[in-house]
């Protein structure tokens, strides 16, 4: 258990450094959604662990929220915004 | 038990995404890595967690939260492929 949970919060510091070393836009967003991910697993297991059902209301509002982003961002580079 | 070996096995296809991630070159490769192991280890760790512990009663609000991870994780995935693409990228940049 602990063992997964420090997988995932390394997994998180590398999607971390994608994100703030992208060398295009793209690259940032798909590092945002990654990171989401892993966010949302770890508040899962927190929440099994701890016997704390409001944090999987958490989780469930923060997937909601972080893929209306990643989908906004991704639109407005399609439209417009700077190449690099 | 098997709701460790899943949830382990989660977790080792989320840290084969991270190194897909960081090491490819192009971002429609990052794309290939992490969509689609992001979206296997996750729903492996969200199903490992509701074998856990036989019938609860947060097991249905896990369900609600897999179904959405599934549902979600692929149309961004897609957004962002078709994004980059739209824009005129083809992957000619290497780091």
């Amino acid at each position: 258990m602990l063992a997964i949970e420090i997988t995932l919060l390394v997994c998180l510091l590398g999607v971390l450094w994608r994100l703030m070393r992208g060398p295009t836009p793209w690259d940032r967003i798909l590092a945002y959604n990654s990171a989401s991910n892993r966010i949302v697993a770890l508040l899962a297991l927190a929440a099994v662990i701890a016997e704390r059902g409001a944090l999987l209301d958490v989780a469930i509002v923060y997937v909601t929220l972080s893929f209306l982003g990643i989908v906004i961002l991704a639109r407005f580079m399609e439209r417009s915004g700077a190449a690099r | 038990m098997i709701a460790w070996i899943l949830a382990g096995l989660g977790a080792v296809f989320v840290g084969i995404g991270t190194l897909g991630i960081l090491r490819f070159g192009d971002v429609y490769s990052r794309l290939q890595a992490s969509g689609v192991s992001d979206t296997v280890g996750t729903s492996l760790i969200v199903i490992g967690l509701i074998v856990h512990g036989g019938w609860q009663r947060h097991d249905a609000t896990l369900i609600f939260l897999l179904l959405i991870l599934l549902l979600t994780n692929p149309i961004a995935t897609h957004s962002i492929a078709k994004s980059a693409f739209t824009r005129g990228y083809r992957g000619e940049d290497e780091s």
